[in-house]
């Protein structure tokens, strides 16, 4: 019961930062697109309420097709009610001016975007979002995901306001209460995994030190807000923009050195320009031209794929900084740092694996007739699991040979580490089940695998008759 | 746990416990020779066939003798001589002149396990009329094609060292066998309890049957639907391929190799109580399910490499699939 407890807030944490997030986008939107005619909160209400219906409706055991096609139904009637509601409160329900406005827009869209489409965008999004939540499994590194995907919008967004020039009310109450369901968010979760204070001779007294933590969270909230002032803000943004120019202003000047080193076009005395006969139209031919839609169409492609290859680069240049930073706090002696698997690189290769995952699911829910969505997020994390122990151990300085099964590298682990042998059986017993048997493992097991994996952690190496602690002992955290 | 693909949820204790009998019914006459007897039972399991190789004394025939004793099935043999011709395997139509008719007389063949001891001895036209049983489950004789009885399974014996009066088996016949299984001599203590077993009596004679046609015919069925994970097919394949282009090797394996090694390493997996494949299983069965396939070159036999350290050189460089 209090494991569902826990679950429970930690759904209400994760929906509390989305909305923290969503609440300042939408707002921005609002401003710039519905000159602020929109309710924010009454869109945001679509989150919560996509997050319960879709919990409800995955109760059902019915095919993912049919669950799939209800929830975007559901979205839908709820899209055209908030469409009505709030942009069309005056007219009937039978006047249909209010239907027609939205195909309206859409074609529209090239030229202008409607606050019709705001709408349409904005709860498609968040009712995405909500199903998403409402399939996940909540765990630590989820919420650290999602907090650290949370900071990052709400950096972008804050950015954004400050070069337009906007005046968004409320945004240190949104940043605190981010800051307070993310806080209390991964502080459940991380004693979920048994690994915090929250966990352990604690543990019966859970209910009170959560109120406790509550309590200093708020406290440390309000300390908080008296220090950070909007000028405070302003300084932040003001320094954030200051190196985005430099780094700008680098970038143009590299650019504009590499320009200089293509030899200029010598100028050459043009011909006199001879007037060209109009030419007589043959009945019948007609100049090919490009549609404008398809011109657009190929403007948003050109734009995308631009916009990619620049994210690609600065996400290269900033994972470099961070294994940079990375190796030289590993050289530092005594220093022990966490590396929270979140960011932009995971954030990215979590992107691609749901993406795979999803194809996989298709394929097998096309084998099978059968729904294994949720079968598959526990496989993966017991594969997780063996992943991290094997990067654990290999950084460690005994890597697995390519050719070697897991039953094999458990001899070599066994001898590496003699004390945690029936962690490591028990691990690697898991992960060879779930792997190559697609067996789903309770949610016993899953707790046990983690509780072995932590105490893993924990072990030294032996080496040749002496033992030595790993440098980075429960550096990749599970 | 929970399973998530089909194949996963089978019940596999009905092939365990086959296994089990069997196993436990060769070793009264077979001495602590688990892992050939296992291997054996791979083959039967997937309809495949095998070859016994070994040097004389080792208990090549007994295995198969004892094989075919513990399945309820009817057994034939055939000593291979090098005046043993096709019909005396097959079969002949011969003239009845009570009924002035030709009529069929069906030879050893027409069984489900027929033991052909000293493969080699025959003539390559003597080995050759198997090919077609072994592969296609029928004999063709006299332009008539009669289906043989199932199951049908090959034990053939071989001695690999004695060469003179003999004739290795080509190519294709081998490539039909499924494994190659060698014995090896017993340890010391293990040829004590040869001797004190044998004293008496041969315990061959109060061997009785364990599992019967039917049943085995089940077996297979089932093993066939073990789970094998995709990256795990994968592996089979890359293995095999990899034997293509192995520098020591003239000829690698077939695609009828790679489809060997998947289905044993199902009947493997079944018989040690899994119902999904493991690349352990791809692993153990490489040695006896490639190596008999394959041809070295000269360089590779003058270095005195064996075919199956070749095949155990060639896994060493192909990546099992785990996380990364």
């Amino acid at each position: 019961m209090k494991l569902d407890w826990r679950r429970s807030i930690l759904y209400v944490t994760t929906i509390g930062m989305g909305g923290c997030w969503l609440y300042t986008i939408i707002t921005l939107l609002n401003k710039q697109v519905a000159d602020e005619h929109l309710s924010t909160i009454g869109l945001l209400l679509l989150y919560p309420l996509a997050f319960g219906i879709n919990k409800l409706l995955r109760q059902l055991q019915w095919h993912e097709i049919y669950l799939r096609a209800i929830s975007w139904l559901v979205w839908v009637i709820g899209m055209l009610l908030v469409l009505k509601i709030q942009l069309f409160g005056g007219l009937g329900w039978s006047d249909s001016t209010w239907l027609l406005a939205l195909p309206q827009a859409m074609g529209q869209i090239f030229y202008t975007f409607r606050p019709e489409l705001l709408i349409l965008v904005s709860t498609a999004v968040m009712w995405w979002l909500g199903r998403r939540l409402a399939y996940q499994r909540m765990n630590f590194v989820t919420s650290v995901s999602e907090f650290q995907f949370g900071l990052v919008i709400l950096l972008i967004t804050f950015v954004t306001i400050s070069l337009l020039r906007i005046d968004l009310a409320n945004s240190v109450p949104v940043i605190l209460t981010f800051f307070l369901f993310a806080l209390l968010g991964i502080s459940i979760a991380h004693a979920q995994e048994g690994t915090s204070w929250l966990s352990g001779i604690n543990q019966g007294h859970w209910a009170g030190l959560l109120l406790v933590s509550i309590s200093l969270i708020l406290i440390l909230g309000l300390l908080i807000s008296s220090l950070v002032t909007p000028d405070l803000l302003q300084l932040v943004v003001a320094a954030l923009k200051w190196v985005w120019g430099m780094i700008l202003g680098f970038i143009m000047k590299v650019m504009a050195f590499i320009a200089s080193l293509f030899p200029a076009p010598e100028s050459a005395e043009l011909p006199p320009v001879v007037p060209m006969p109009e030419p007589e139209p043959s009945p019948g031919y007609h100049a090919f031209t490009i549609p404008e839609a398809v011109q657009n169409g190929l403007r948003i492609g050109w734009t995308t794929l631009m916009a990619g290859f620049l994210i690609f680069a600065l996400w290269r240049i900033s994972s470099q900084v961070f294994s940079w930073l990375r190796r030289k706090l590993a050289g530092m002696a005594g220093a022990e740092y966490e590396s929270l698997p979140g960011a932009f690189r995971a954030d990215f290769l979590g992107l691609l694996k749901r993406i795979l995952t999803r194809l996989l699911r298709l394929r097998l829910s096309l084998r099978l007739g059968r729904h294994p969505s949720s079968l598959l997020s526990e496989i993966a994390s017991v594969r997780q699991i063996y992943r991290q122990l094997l990067h654990w151990v290999a950084a460690g300085g005994y890597p697995r040979q390519t050719s070697q099964t897991p039953h094999e590298y458990l001899y070599t682990l066994v001898d590496l580490l003699p004390e945690a042998h029936v962690d490591l059986d028990f691990i690697t017993r898991q992960y060879v089940s779930a792997r190559y048997g697609a067996s789903l493992p309770t949610e016993d097991e899953l707790h046990n695998l983690r509780q072995s994996w932590h105490r893993i952690k924990r072990t030294r190496f032996k080496k040749r008759g002496s033992e030595h602690t790993q440098e980075q002992e429960g550096g990749l955290n599970g | 746990m929970d399973k998530v693909v089909k194949g996963v949820d089978l019940e596999i204790s009905p092939v365990m416990e086959a296994a089990d009998r069997f196993i436990t019914n060769v070793g009264k006459v077979i001495v602590g020779k688990k892992d050939p007897i296992e291997l054996v039972l791979v083959a039967l399991l997937c309809e495949g066939h095998v070859l016994i190789e070994d040097v004389p004394g080792i208990g090549k025939t007994m295995l198969a003798k004892a094989t075919a004793e513990s399945l309820g099935c009817t057994f034939k043999r055939i000593q291979s001589t090098p005046d043993l011709l096709p019909s005396d395997i097959t079969g002949i139509h011969y003239f009845n002149q009570k009924t002035a008719e030709f009529e069929f007389r069906p030879g050893p063949v027409m069984t489900n396990i027929l033991l052909v001891d000293e493969i080699n001895r025959a003539t390559p036209r003597t080995q050759s009329c198997l090919l077609e049983c072994m592969q296609e489950q029928q004999v063709t004789v006299d332009l008539e094609t009669l289906p043989l009885p199932r199951p049908f399974l090959v034990i053939a014996t071989q001695n690999p060292v004695e060469l003179e009066g003999t004739f290795p088996l080509p190519e294709a016949q081998l490539d039909r066998f499924l494994l190659r299984v060698k014995l090896g001599y017993p340890t010391e203590d293990e040829e004590r309890t040869i001797l004190s077993r044998f004293r008496q009596e041969n315990p061959l004679d109060n061997l009785t049957s364990v599992v019967e046609a039917k049943e085995l015919l089940e077996l297979q069925k089932l093993c066939r639907q073990v789970y094998i994970e995709d990256s795990v097919c994968q592996y089979v394949v890359a293995i095999t391929r990899a034997t293509r282009t192995y520098q020591g090797i003239e000829l690698g394996a077939s695609p009828r190799a790679s489809l060997g090694l998947h289905l044993a390493s199902q009947a493997l997996a079944a018989i040690r109580g899994r119902n999904y494949v493991l690349p352990d299983d791809v692993k153990y069965l490489a040695v006896p399910a490639l190596a008999h396939r394959l041809i070295a070159k000269t360089e590779t036999r003058l270095r005195g490499h064996s075919l199956e350290d070749i095949v155990n050189e060639v896994v060493s460089t192909v990546p099992v699939p785990v996380e990364e």
